[in-house]
């Protein structure tokens, strides 16, 4: 069960970083909180569309939202990039691409070479 | 606390099982894939493939951390089967320790690899994390890296 839940994660992880404008959001937030116009601004998209993709990111777990009053601060989930679970879904990130290597080196070397 | 973590990865590959398994069996055929840091110096590589042999990796990235990788194998079903035991040294820090298994297994089209790990989350891991994750550009390589697996899955 526990491996099912840490792929549904990374599913959503990727799904998320999938797209451009999220991957710009995620940059953005690296640098520091902001609220949704200012995430929304740079990139001149609509405010439900940007809290479209906002919601997308929180759900991945790549990023929190607080509701001070009537804004909404939007930051990098930190403390989940540092926990410790990271570490795990980093080496299974690590892993898949050696493991893609693995079959690119497999094709460029095949059975009656080696 | 310890923490522990068991996590399968399966890949179907395009060759047989036996020549799946040599590229993990042959040092000069692993190295073509495992390493992945072209800017990383290595220190020492060393790989005796036999059971209570292992292998042995000291790197260290540009910014002078090294992360060395030391492992023992357990046992060996030639074709079919590796264990080892390895434990993750980050900055002079155990990161992690674990029990992996490769199974390779004939099908249809070439074969299936399954790669399971089982791994206790020591110390160093913490700090490992930091390292990786505590800065901008620990977080732009983790999305590199993530959008280097979206295109390669593609």
């Amino acid at each position: 069960m526990e491996a099912n839940t840490d792929t549904a994660q990374l599913d959503r992880m990727f799904q998320a970083l999938a797209d451009g404008q999220r991957r710009a959001m995620v940059d953005r937030l690296s640098r520091g909180p902001a609220s949704v116009k200012e995430l929304a601004y740079p990139t001149s998209m609509a405010l439900p569309s940007a809290l479209k993709h906002l919601a997308v990111l929180e759900s991945a777990g790549l990023v929190l939202s607080e509701k001070v009053g009537r804004v909404r601060t939007f930051r990098i989930q930190s403390a989940a990039l540092a926990d410790i679970e990271n570490w795990v879904t980093t080496r299974k990130l690590n892993l898949n691409s050696a493991f893609d290597r693995l079959d690119a080196a497999m094709a460029a070397f095949p059975e009656e070479q080696s | 606390m310890t923490h522990h973590s068991t996590f399968t990865i399966e890949r179907r590959l395009a060759g047989s099982a036996a020549h799946g398994f040599s590229f993990w069996a042959q040092p000069e055929l692993k190295r073509r894939w495992s390493s992945c840091h072209p800017d990383w110096r290595e220190l020492e590589y060393h790989m005796d493939f036999r059971v209570g042999g292992g292998e042995i990796s000291r790197m260290v990235t540009p910014d002078g951390v090294e992360h060395d990788v030391i492992s023992q194998y357990q046992d060996i079903e030639v074709g079919r089967r590796i264990v080892y035991a390895y434990r993750m040294i980050v900055d002079g820090q155990a990161a992690s320790a674990s029990l992996a298994t490769v199974e390779f297994a004939d099908t249809s089209s070439g074969s299936l690899m399954t790669y399971t790990e089982q791994v206790a989350l020591l110390t160093g891991a913490q700090s490992a994390s930091a390292l990786q994750f505590g800065t901008e550009t620990g977080f732009e390589r983790l999305v590199l890296e993530i959008e280097r697996d979206l295109v390669l899955s593609h």
